[in-house]
């Protein structure tokens, strides 16, 4: 279990981490999201104590975390780094062995990953020679190689086209699945609401909700409304109560209403005024709930 | 996994990624290519031996110029090629061979076996000539006397050419080995300030690289700074010295081979406390080159941030120069307590003979102490200075932003 309690850092007048708080236990996920700027790779940072935060504590099944446990960590940062001219697969086996594995055991795993990432035939080329994605492909294998226990990965899906993003998606459930704990970054919140059952969500340093997804949604206060009619719809609005944003999608509106809006008069107005072709009244999906935290 | 072994790793990845890249294969190819060549080529094309060309017009100087050229090669290697070598051209008169003289066709005419010709006073090879020429005469001479006496001609000779009297040096041991020594100590300073310079930049540069292509950022989530800056000096350093010791025994075969220069013959105290000071130094300038390394964040600042380390290396190494004329001098003693300019001051001096056991002592215990307080210093900074970029950084900022 990954306990990050109450984190504050400053560089200068720059309040990196305001109050940072999130944990991830064995077995789950946790997406870990934030604007731009927010302290995201701040705070993945002091978990691997590349940086000393001037408060809180962040403690691995209870106790501070010593350089033994960074040994069974995985770690990929939001600026991919590898050697370039360094073949991929003695690469993966380097890091591997700096995190304790035999040189066979490494050099097994190494190979395994690559192919995972359908890169076996790149084994002995050097990393520069290959693509942007598969660079990152390697990087990510590099987080992987050593079969951690926590993996903290910034930003996987930045740059990966669909095919790598199903299999990046794949690894994560599985690594999850086989009990790990896993900590992302993300910006493609869909992926997130796909992926992961417990968000974190930071602004301005200051983790701002956190939770499971499903009940964040249900507690919302807010809900999200999606109406299209024969008619221009946004002229019904004026019958709905409690509306805190709106826009239109080609024909159709989409509003987020307050949760305590009774809808049911407001469908009736829209029945009267003309034929209803989609209506839908849902919890907010993780992109409300993150604009309505961060705003 | 233990700390050492991290470092051990770091060290090999070094050592194996490097022996493979074409630069270090480049450069320790040109390296042997240029001692070999230093070597071997003047045995091949050149030649130490002075041809003059001397017109004889008269009796009685073929004697003069066999005897000039007998003086002339009295000390030479019997294998070698001769110092001395005159050809004569005889003339028919005196007119014809100072015509012979003014168009340079001879170097000096001798004449009757009592007069030399030259063109004029002066010129090098001239001068030296006239001088082989006289002597040879006086020699010719005092053999005539001499042969009245029933002497061999070869004893007058070697009585001419040698030193009569017996050297004696006021400092103990024999004067050879005292040659060998300063020979090894000027050698092995060159050496230190040359290592200095390449494998401190490599230290420097490796260390940049690593900052710059941002994988020190996955080495350092399982890695200690201290691990990674002390496994790249070791394999570093290790290549430097198996580079350096491989030239080294590939020059000394090459010389034997060749016969180019004499050598003394080397004492094995004096290489050995030579590598001593060799590693002592390096590792000092190395701990310097790595923190400075991971000051800035791209290769091309590199250079002007080794500015201070290579004026360091400057100073020891003209410190040391001055410290062969004058070894017992203020200035020697002072720098002998210097931690990086010992490296290149102690060895010249114990080379000469001049250092007093204690101060030999207290220089290495200096030294390897400041190894120890320069890593831990230098490890501070490099972890500081590691994940910062953006320009250099300043050594207070990396200092104070290092996390432990």
């Amino acid at each position: 279990m990954l306990q990050v309690r109450d984190l504050h850092k400053s560089f200068g007048d720059i309040h990196a981490l305001d109050g940072c708080s999130f944990e991830v236990a064995p077995g789950g996920m946790l997406g870990f999201l934030g604007p731009n700027g927010a302290g995201k790779t701040t705070a993945m940072r002091t978990i691997f104590r590349l940086l000393r935060p001037d408060s809180g504590s962040v403690t691995w099944n209870g106790d501070p975390i010593d350089p033994d446990d960074l040994l069974r960590f995985g770690y990929m940062p939001e600026q991919r780094g590898l050697y370039p001219k360094m073949r991929a697969g003695d690469q993966l086996t380097y890091l591997g062995r700096l995190h304790g594995m035999s040189k066979r055991d490494a050099r097994e795993s190494a190979e395994k990953w690559l192919n995972r990432f359908g890169l076996g035939g790149r084994v002995g080329d050097p990393v520069e020679s290959l693509s942007h994605g598969n660079q990152q492909r390697v990087q990510l294998a590099a987080a992987l190689v050593h079969d951690p226990e926590l993996l903290v990965l910034d930003e996987p899906f930045s740059g990966l086209d669909p095919i790598a993003v199903e299999t990046m998606s794949d690894v994560l459930r599985e690594q999850a699945a086989a009990g790990k704990a896993v900590v992302f970054s993300s910006h493609q919140l869909d992926l997130v609401e796909d992926l992961c059952e417990e968000v974190a969500i930071i602004n301005a340093g200051h983790v701002v909700v956190r939770g499971n997804v499903e009940r964040l949604k249900d507690s919302a206060p807010i809900r999200h409304l999606e109406l299209e009619t024969e008619g221009d719809p946004s002229e019904l609005l004026e019958f709905l109560d409690g509306v805190q944003s709106t826009h239109m999608d080609g024909e159709r509106l989409t509003a987020i209403i307050s949760a305590d809006t009774d809808v049911r008069g407001f469908i009736a107005h829209a029945q009267r005024a003309g034929k209803v072709r989609h209506f839908a009244y849902t919890t907010p999906s993780l992109s409300d709930l993150f604009l309505e935290a961060v705003r | 996994m233990t700390g050492l072994a991290a470092l051990g790793q770091v060290a090999l990845r070094e050592i194996s990624e490097r022996v493979r890249s074409k630069a270090y294969l480049i450069t320790t190819g040109l390296t042997v290519l240029i001692v070999l060549g230093l070597i071997v080529a003047p045995t091949i094309f050149g030649s130490d031996t002075t041809e003059s060309t001397v017109g004889t017009v008269g009796e009685g100087n073929e004697v003069i110029i066999s005897t000039a050229v007998d003086l002339g090669n009295a000390n030479d290697e019997p294998d070698q090629p001769p110092s001395v070598a005159i050809e004569t051209v005889q003339f028919e008169d005196r007119e014809q061979a100072e015509t012979a003289l003014e168009n340079g066709e001879v170097d000096a005419v001798l004449v009757d076996g009592n007069e030399v010709i030259v063109e004029s006073v002066g010129g090098f090879n001239g001068n030296s000539l006239v001088s082989g020429l006289q002597q040879a005469a006086g020699t010719v001479q005092i053999q005539e006397i001499v042969e009245e006496e029933g002497q061999q001609a070869t004893d007058i000779i070697e009585i001419l050419t040698s030193d009569p009297l017996e050297t004696t040096t006021l400092t103990a041991g024999d004067p050879e080995e005292g040659d060998s020594r300063t020979l090894i100590a000027y050698f092995g300073l060159l050496l230190l300030y040359l290592a200095v310079l390449l494998y401190g930049t490599w230290i420097l540069t490796g260390v940049t690289e690593e900052k710059s292509n941002r994988v020190v950022e996955v080495l350092l989530s399982s890695v200690r700074p201290w691990q990674i800056l002390g496994g790249k000096i070791l394999g570093i350093g290790s290549l430097a010295l198996f580079q350096l010791l491989g030239t080294i025994a590939i020059a000394l075969v090459a010389l034997r081979v060749t016969g180019a220069f004499d050598l003394p013959p080397i004492e094995i105290g004096a290489v050995l406390n030579l590598l001593l000071w060799f590693v002592v130094g390096f590792l000092i300038f190395a701990v310097l080159f790595g923190a400075a390394g991971s000051l800035v964040s791209r290769t091309e600042e590199a250079n002007t941030i080794a500015m201070p380390m290579s004026m360091a290396a400057v100073v020891g190494f003209f410190v040391s120069i001055s410290a062969l004329n004058d070894p017992d001098g203020v200035v020697a003693t002072i720098f002998t307590f210097v931690p990086i300019t010992a490296p290149f001051v102690v060895p010249v001096r114990t080379a000469l003979q001049s250092i007093p056991a204690w101060q030999y002592i207290l220089a290495l215990v200096i030294c390897v102490a400041s190894i120890g307080v320069l890593t831990v210093l230098a490890g501070r900074i490099y972890a500081g200075g590691l994940l910062r970029y953006g320009g250099r950084v300043g050594v207070r900022e990396a200092w104070q932003s290092a996390a432990e």
